[in-house]
């Protein structure tokens, strides 16, 4: 290069440098100067590929705009030259400035894809322009409807072709594969799967007459496929690349060492995303799932703790790796993270037997089973089931409680009221928006128990303590629910026999006189909503004793009873001491022998009716008892006895009474 | 309002199908309410077909019938809701649904709360006042369930709004430790205790009772009336390590029932020992700053305001009345699902002793007016006692005025008909049995059944 060779370059950079808004003169100046150098066309793209990296991302569209403006103009060999480079210049700049250059930048490609007049083919490469359009199909889901009007109306022989490229750039891969002194051979099933299913595809297309929204869908998803393959290969060759940067590094300084280090966990890591990225577009597109949407279900939670090590390597390696992983890269790697955690959770999923399987079908009639499935399993369950043997998915909702309960619990597992310092009681705090609060805390009061009674909405949690208290209060409800029913069956049973009796179906009740005070102070309300058997004590507190005296002595009675028995028993009897409270207390099970349910007292001739016993799990008699085979109301007897009253014929005696009671 | 799905189908439908009962849907979004007032006449049954919906605080059970009367409250969508209804009055009405905006302040509120019970074994005692209808019971009622759902807290409730019969019947104040879920039905929040089964766990309130309709008629002795309850509750929060670490939630009457220098309000504070205050209401509010001031500046910052809540439907003096009408028929005869057998006894007018609390309004010029808190002693007649409610005390029938007035409250009982001829009258008594020898207190409260 001679020296006026050196200016002219040199005067390039220099306009070049200028070029920190967009200015057509400029452009027009770098567009003339290329066009008439076209000898140094190598030193100006080289400028200008600089410029892109270097400059600030406001300004590389303005670079862009000079890079387009000198190939549409000069055309060949700048084209070529910048057709090398193209996609990375391209997507590093993408990636890196906002959302307005971002459509100005896409504005531009549009016009690369057309096809020049005079050649008939587009200004720069194809491949390259192909990968550009993959990366930006991939980059946003916003731009993502944008490509696909970009994209030429699918027809069926369009399509057959991108499968063809496809299926040779599989059997290329598998090829390889199995040149390779790695011989995998999941790796190979897999990839023989794929040409599998796109053979079927092809056969579908050729056959089928597909509405051109279905087209569509299935040119997105052959897009999709390319842009994952591109992936791969981009990642092999980058791998082999870092390798051998990492043998030449190795051989220099001990300072690189740490940086050494680094690409090697990189490498390290990109291995790993190749092997799992080259199941998953076949994964990602027989099951039409969306492993995006998917994974941010899960975005909260870091459950996997295999992601957790993963950031934390690129957090690490972070400074280190900018020089050789660009900014695409980190995403890329977030994005195989996502796909990673899918794939591990579609395998635990499989390892469940939770995932149906598909047995070998094309993608097209696969999926319009997958979708007639909802109406027609419900609609006509019958047919449908033996069209396929597609098991029944639960409910959404019932899925959706699942979820919901997962999020549930991570969200509270390690929230401690006490140390969370921004609770406070204050008024800011109470009318201010609390994320603690919103997102975590109020969980505690419903999913972070998950089962809920299903009698009262009452929820319990899943731990050891709780599962008892949940079954002890579905017991609880059982109970009460047959004592509410009342022992309906055997006083029907009264009524068929005894037709003069007209007891009431349901157990009577009242409400009970309110404690005095002394009483409701030492009460315990664990009393009442105890639900385990053994506490309801024979000593009940919670009912009132009326000859309760203002000191407190009595409460160590232990016979506190209901307050009309103690007020009816005030003339106390002089005979024989014997505790009412004892009496009311007796009872008698129904034995086995007798059919009637029901005995006629003899001395108040009133039918007893039997009553279920849940402490017992008994039938009994209650407050009654037996004597020499007769059965009678303990104060009755008691009654009888005491007024010595033989006139029923009966013996009674209150010292075999006395007998009967303290037994 | 926009249409409801299933309301037009159901209007249309109701011309062919004369006062339909059948099932509508309705679905509610995460964070709505729907308010909903039940007349008395009419049933209202909702089923919650999927989704987290509560009511006051108390969440309810997926796929079971909820009956409905007599009641306005709101269904709260914690979650997304599906549920089902059916209702004839609500049928062709416009249904009120909308955003619950004041339901994160009781959240933020109740974990505010729920730290202070955390961290200390004697828990945060607040009281809630404010206007009428401005959501006091609702606030306490969801403070309430919400304190028992997480741990197994139990914490005190104390109404101070005698006309409100919460647990009891009105014209009582009362203390019940909240230790199990409320029945989102009724508007009683439950059942007192019974002798036999109730569907929920039933509570044991502590009653005191004050016995006149407006607490204007005798100030003086609503104050006296707070201050023994209070000494009672206090009492049981010393001996009861739970409920003292859970705390009480305090309902107050609404403050234009209250003195204008809201005395009773300070006497409430003072007994029970209150932490916290909740005002619901505005910033602006008169009655905001007039409580500011009567507290110290070193209280202030315990003074919290939250605005009136969303949920509220105003409510009438007819509406309030046939709620005491409730409660008292509940107190005797219990619920629809658990029935209760009252007593009637037949006593002779000798038999009874019955004192009156006075009222410092209608009998001015009767009554000496020194000592406004006394009893004074009732002629047993037809028109002083017929259909009246009365409170059986724990003091002797022979006791003097000083003793019956301290006395614990045994329960209630309603004269049901007065023979002056015959010198006899009928009780009903919710308890079978003889009547309790015990001197009675007449309250303002008629019940005819």
């Amino acid at each position: 290069m001679d020296r006026d060779q050196e200016a002219i370059v040199k005067d390039f950079t220099s306009i070049l440098d200028e070029l920190t808004f967009n200015s057509r003169p400029i452009i027009t100046t770098l567009t003339k100067m290329a066009e008439e150098n076209i000898s140094l066309a190598q030193y100006f793209v080289d400028a200008l590929e600089s410029r892109v990296e270097k400059c600030v991302p406001k300004q590389k569209l303005y670079a862009f705009y000079t890079i387009d403006s000198i190939c549409k103009n000069a055309g060949s060999p700048y084209t070529i030259y910048f057709s090398r480079n193209l996609y990375n210049l391209y997507k590093k700049a993408y990636l890196l400035v906002d959302n307005q250059v971002r459509t100005k930048l896409i504005n531009m490609f549009k016009t690369w894809i057309q096809p020049i007049e005079s050649t008939g083919l587009p200004i720069f490469d194809n491949v390259e322009l192909d990968k550009i359009e993959n990366f930006l199909i991939k980059a946003s889901a916003l731009h993502h409807k944008n490509f696909t009007k970009l994209l030429p109306e699918p027809t069926v022989p369009l399509l057959l072709r991108d499968i063809d490229k496809l299926t040779t750039l599989t059997n290329e891969r598998l090829t390889k594969q199995k040149n390779s002194d790695s011989n995998d051979e999941k790796e190979i099933e897999k990839l023989n799967m794929k040409i599998l299913v796109l053979s079927q595809l092809k056969q579908e297309l050729q056959k089928g007459k597909l509405t051109k929204v279905a087209l569509k869908q299935v040119q997105v998803q052959l897009l999709q496929v390319f842009a994952q393959d591109q992936q791969v290969l981009q990642e092999r060759i980058r791998q082999e690349q870092l390798q051998q940067e990492q043998l030449q590094q190795r051989q220099r300084t001990e300072q690189l060492q740490l940086q050494q280090l680094s690409h090697h966990q990189n490498a390290a890591i990109n291995q790993q995303f190749q092997i799992k990225n080259d199941h998953n577009p076949l994964f990602g597109n027989s099951l039409n799932l969306n492993p995006q949407g998917f994974s941010t279900l899960f975005n909260n939670s870091n459950f996997i703790p295999m992601n957790q090590n993963m950031d934390d390597n690129n957090t690490m390696g972070g400074m280190n790796l900018n020089n050789i992983i660009e900014p695409a890269n980190i995403s890329n790697i977030e994005k195989q993270n996502k796909l990673n955690k899918m794939h591990s959770l579609f395998e635990s999923l499989k390892a469940e037997k939770l995932v149906f399987q598909p047995k070998e079908q094309s993608i097209i009639t696969l999926n319009a089973k997958l979708n007639i499935d909802d109406g027609k399993l419900i609609n006509n369950s019958g047919r449908a089931k033996s069209e396929t043997d597609l098991t029944r998915l639960p409910s959404i909702e019932f899925l959706s409680n699942i979820i919901s309960d997962c999020k549930a619990y991570f969200s509270t597992v390690n929230i401690d009221i006490v140390n969370t310092p921004s609770l406070n009681i204050s008024q800011d705090f109470i009318l201010g928006e609390n994320k603690i609060v919103e997102n975590n805390l109020i969980n505690t009061l419903y999913r972070a128990k998950p089962k809920k009674c299903t009698l009262c909405g009452k929820r319990f949690g899943n731990t050891l303590d709780e599962r008892r208290l949940q079954s002890d209060h579905l017991d609880w409800h059982f109970r009460i629910n047959k004592r509410i029913k009342g022992s309906e069956n055997t006083l029907s049973n009264i009524t068929a026999t005894n037709s003069s009796s007209n007891t009431t179906q349901k157990n009577i009740q009242s409400r009970n006189w309110y404690l005095h005070d002394s009483q409701w102070i030492i009460f315990k309300d664990k009393e009442i909503v105890s639900t385990s058997r053994s506490d309801h004590s024979e000593n009940n507190m919670t009912v009132v004793n009326l000859d309760f005296n203002t000191n407190m002595n009595s409460q160590k009675n232990n016979n506190i009873n209901n307050a009309d028995r103690n007020l009816s028993g005030n003339e106390s009897n002089k005979f024989v001491k014997i505790d009412e409270g004892l009496l009311s207390k007796k009872y008698v099970i129904v034995p086995e022998s007798v059919e009637d349910m029901s005995f006629k007292c003899p001395v108040c001739k009133e039918i007893v009716a039997a009553t279920y016993d849940e402490e017992l799990g008994e039938w009994i008699w209650k407050g009654c008892m037996e004597y020499k085979g007769k059965y009678f109301h303990a104060t009755c007897y008691y009654e009888s006895a005491k007024n010595k009253n033989t006139s029923i014929g009966l013996e009674l005696d209150m010292e075999k009474l006395k007998n009967l009671i303290t037994d | 309002m926009e249409s409801l799905p299933g309301i037009n189908d159901a209007s249309s439908n109701q011309e062919v199908v004369n006062g339909d009962d059948e099932i509508h849907d309705l679905s509610l979004k995460k964070g709505d309410e729907w308010k909903i007032g039940v007349s008395s006449d009419n049933k209202l049954i909702v089923k919650i077909i999927h989704g987290i919906a509560e009511i006051f605080g108390t969440e309810l059970a997926n796929n079971k019938d909820y009956v409905f009367q007599n009641f306005k409250f709101s269904i709260f969508a914690v979650e997304d809701v599906e549920l089902q209804w059916r209702c004839m009055e609500l049928v062709g009405t416009n249904l009120s649904v909308q955003e619950n905006i004041t339901a994160k302040y009781i959240y933020n509120l109740h974990f505010a709360l729920e730290k202070l019970r955390a961290a200390s074994f004697d828990g945060p005692k607040i009281m809630i006042v404010g206007n009428s209808n401005t959501g006091k019971t609702s606030l306490t009622r969801t403070l309430c369930s919400y304190a028992i759902k997480y741990k197994t807290y139990q914490p005190l409730f104390v109404n101070l709004n005698p006309a409100e019969g919460i647990f009891t019947v009105p014209g009582a104040i009362s203390a019940t430790p909240v230790s199990d879920i409320l029945d989102p039905q009724s508007s009683r929040w439950g059942q007192s205790m019974t002798s036999g089964a109730t569907e929920l766990h039933s509570k044991q309130p502590l009653v005191k009772n004050f016995g006149l309709e407006y607490i204007r008629e005798n100030r003086e002795l609503y104050k006296v009336v707070i201050s023994q309850l209070a000494e009672v509750a206090m009492n049981r929060m010393q001996n009861d390590a739970l409920v003292h670490r859970s705390g009480c939630i305090i309902n107050t009457p609404p403050l234009e029932d209250l003195d204008d220098d809201l005395s009773e309000l300070l006497v409430s504070f003072n007994q029970f020992k209150v932490n916290y205050i909740i005002y619901l209401g505005e910033e602006t509010d008169e009655n905001f700053s007039k409580i500011k001031k009567m507290f110290p500046e070193s209280f202030l910052a315990n003074i919290l305001r939250i605005p009136k809540l969303s949920g509220i439907i105003p409510t009438d003096d007819i509406y309030k009345r046939s709620l005491q009408r409730s409660s008292i028929r509940e107190y005797f005869y219990g619920t629809y699902n658990s029935v209760l057998s009252p007593y009637t006894i037949g006593v002779d007018f000798d038999d009874l002793t019955v004192w009156k609390p006075k009222n410092m309004i209608e009998d001015q010029e009767n009554m000496e007016q020194s000592s406004p808190s006394k009893y004074t002693s009732v002629e047993i007649n037809a028109s002083n006692l017929q259909h009246s409610l009365v409170s059986l005390t724990y003091a002797d029938r022979k006791e003097n005025e000083s003793a019956v007035q301290k006395a614990a409250i045994l329960g209630y009982g309603l004269v049901t008909e007065v023979n002056e001829k015959r010198h006899k009258l009928r009780i009903l008594l919710p308890v079978p049995g003889a009547l309790p020898n015990k001197a009675m207190v007449l309250t303002s409260y008629r019940y005819l059944e």
